[in-house]
């Protein structure tokens, strides 16, 4: 038995979702908030997620960046050291969804070249007459940066819980790869 | 060299930040690079070691894989707290094979040793072995 701690960075442009889905997610469903109220620093909300067929859990420290541009380099300073990525943007707003590949920039830069698991979410699935950006295109996108890819809507709680279910499970696979490696290594 | 295994001088871990079942803080002072504490997430990451008596210690040498920086503090009390600083180190990396560094501590007497791992190559770093010579 283990417990894992792992922070998680969510990330996306403004107003595409991630305060919802990260309270959908940290209330088991409870709250959804239909007044957009704008995210100004970085919130932190923590979770604890059991791992399927194991014992094992993972702690989940989860970081709701804002997203609004001028505000970002301010809380870049805020994310602290980070082991898991969620990027998020707004199915209805292909720009939301180009701008990804820069925020994607922007965390591998501050990352400085240590691999983290990410997951790609394309939110407000509900709204589907205003859809602008198509699965088959996202979800190519996210495999050509190493994501998984989700669709979820925070307003009608649609798949909320599986995008940062899928991270603290990759995480707990990391984990169990380098018990292995650390296993096999030699002496110094 | 042949030198005894901490855990056999009486030496303790009292505090691990975090640990699995299976790996727990204790592998550290067992004598045996084949045994580890692993951390779980997040740094900084730190475990105490007690020393049954107060020990003068001229340096330590730490086993591990994937530690980046490193601090040591010490104390020469009975309780694990009020730590002065004895020293850090930046640890470089290895690939397939453990890190092993001597860290010189200078003669100083201590009945706690507390390691702090305030960044690693990985999420996840292990701790071996450490050793004393005095
Ligand atoms: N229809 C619909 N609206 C949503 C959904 N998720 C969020 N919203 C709405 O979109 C607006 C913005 O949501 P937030 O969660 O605040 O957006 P954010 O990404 O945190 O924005 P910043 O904090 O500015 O970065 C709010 O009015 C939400 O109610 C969804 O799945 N469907
Ligand atoms: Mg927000």
């Amino acid at each position: 038995m283990v417990k894992l701690r792992a922070r998680c960075l969510l990330v996306g442009d403004a107003a595409v979702g991630k305060s919802a889905l990260s309270h959908m997610f940290h209330s088991d469903g409870a709250l959804f908030q239909k007044n957009y109220s704008m995210t100004t620093g970085v919130e932190l909300l923590l979770k604890c997620v059991n791992i399927p067929e194991t014992n094992d859990s993972v702690e989940l420290y989860i970081i709701d960046s804002a997203g609004k541009d001028t505000l970002v380099e301010a809380c870049e300073k805020m994310w602290g050291e980070l082991s898991l990525l969620c990027l998020v943007f707004d199915l209805t707003s292909e720009q939301s969804f180009a701008n990804c590949s820069h925020w994607m920039e922007r965390v591998r830069a501050y990352c400085q070249g240590c691999h983290i698991p990410g997951v790609l979410v394309g939110n407000k699935t509900d709204l589907c007459a205003r859809r602008e950006v198509q699965a088959s295109v996202a979800q190519e996108w996210a495999q050509s940066q190493g994501l998984e890819y989700h669709e979820t809507s925070a307003k009608d709680k649609e798949n909320c819980d599986a995008p940062l279910l899928s991270l603290a499970q990759a995480f707990h696979s990391l984990y169990r790869e380098r018990l292995e490696t650390t296993q096999n290594l030699g002496p110094g | 060299m042949i030198r005894s295994s901490l855990n056999s001088l009486g030496a303790k871990v009292v505090v691990a930040a975090s640990s699995d079942e299976n790996h727990p803080p204790e592998s550290i002072i067992d004598g045996d690079t084949k045994t580890f504490w692993m951390t779980t997430g997040m740094f900084p990451q730190e475990f105490i070691i007690r020393f049954a008596d107060p020990t003068n210690i001229t340096a330590v040498t730490l086993d591990s894989y994937n530690v980046k920086h490193l601090k040591v503090e010490k104390n020469i009390s009975q309780k694990a707290s009020q730590f002065e600083f004895v020293t850090e180190k930046e640890l470089e990396q290895t690939e397939g094979h453990l890190q092993s560094n001597a860290i010189p501590l200078n003669g100083s007497s201590a009945t706690h040793l507390r390691f702090i791992i305030t960044s690693g190559y990985d999420h996840f770093v292990s701790v071996h072995r450490v050793s004393i010579q005095n």
